[in-house]
């Protein structure tokens, strides 16, 4: 080994991981694992599966919620509505005439 | 290659015992791997199968058989990233944790003085765990593959996706700050110790 040429620390620091290396050597797993890794992934996949179904149903329902509004603001409806009002300037007459406040007569009239 | 790549593609087409087969050949290592990483015997087995969980569910966008292992050790890597990265405030064992009986130790196990039996293999893991502490958990990661696992530079610049000459900078920078905390709490082991052992190996 060329320690010599390296820094002391440098030395000291590849001797330790050397140590840390043979300190933990690889461990054998326990004999639950392949059953408690089995047990996830179904786990996992009834999830990714049940997360399928609710996007399915959520854009199955916007999809009727917006056919649904476009079909009520497709089909007229009575007078009685503001929207049916048939121009803007009639609109802002009919609205005009409610907002009119009761003005005392003037000099002239009396 | 621990496995034949027509077992990884059965894998990919859903055969559950060709899973089981991969996970056999590679459970005891990528344990090791995951055991010197995470430096929590607790949780060594739960970060495993988070690594098998998403070997599992990725499995099918492999492609070729020489990719399978770094591609194995980038899993590994991530799951152990995670897990530290979540276990941060946990993990903080600074280096005012690391008792002088442990440095005297690590002093000692890195001269060859003493025999390696549980308590002393416990007590140079935990001094070597409260040194990486000190430093990011990608830094951390890093120094773990390359000094401990003794991965080579191109095994490492395939599963981390860059440049050698940018690893060994990084690696280059990630010794400099393990040496630095080390050095500032003034409880690096001596180097006489260290380079005896260096002479012997």
């Amino acid at each position: 080994m060329n320690w010599t040429n390296r820094g002391d620390d440098d030395a000291v620091l590849d001797a330790l991981f050397r140590a840390y290396r043979e300190a933990c050597p690889d461990a054998d797993v326990s004999a639950n694992f392949m059953p408690e890794l089995w047990r996830r992934i179904e786990e996992r996949q009834r999830s990714v599966f049940f997360l399928g179904r609710w996007a399915r149903a959520l854009v199955t329902g916007a999809a009727v919620l917006s056919l649904a509004m476009a079909a009520y603001l497709y089909i007229p409806h009575g007078r009685s509505s503001v929207f049916s009002v048939e121009s803007y300037v009639e609109a802002l007459a009919a609205g005009h005439a409610q907002d009119t406040p009761d003005l005392p007569p003037s000099v002239d009239e009396l | 290659m621990l496995v034949d790549f027509e077992i990884i593609k059965r894998a990919q087409a859903g055969e559950a015992p060709a899973f089981n087969e991969i996970v056999l050949a590679y459970r005891k290592r990528t344990l090791g791997t995951i055991a010197r990483l995470i430096s929590r015997p607790e949780d060594v087995e739960d970060v495993a199968q988070e690594v098998f969980l998403r070997l599992y569910f990725s499995l099918d966008q492999l492609r070729t058989a020489e990719v399978f292992e770094p591609w194995l050790y980038r899993l590994t890597v991530n799951a152990a990233y995670d897990y530290l990265r979540k276990h941060r405030r946990r993990m903080e064992s600074r280096m005012s944790d690391l008792s002088e009986q442990q440095v005297v130790l690590a002093d000692a196990m890195a001269g060859g003085r003493v025999d390696h039996d549980a308590r002393q293999r416990k007590q140079i893991s935990e001094a070597v765990d409260a040194m990486l502490s000190a430093v990011s958990e990608a830094d951390r990661i890093l120094l773990t593959l390359k000094e401990v696992e003794g991965l080579s530079l191109k095994e490492l610049e395939k599963i981390y996706r860059v440049k050698e000459n940018a690893l060994k900078v990084r690696l280059f920078r990630a010794r400099q700050r393990v040496l630095k905390a080390f050095g500032e709490a003034g409880k690096l082991p001596s180097a006489k110790g260290a380079a005896k052992a260096d002479m012997e190996v």
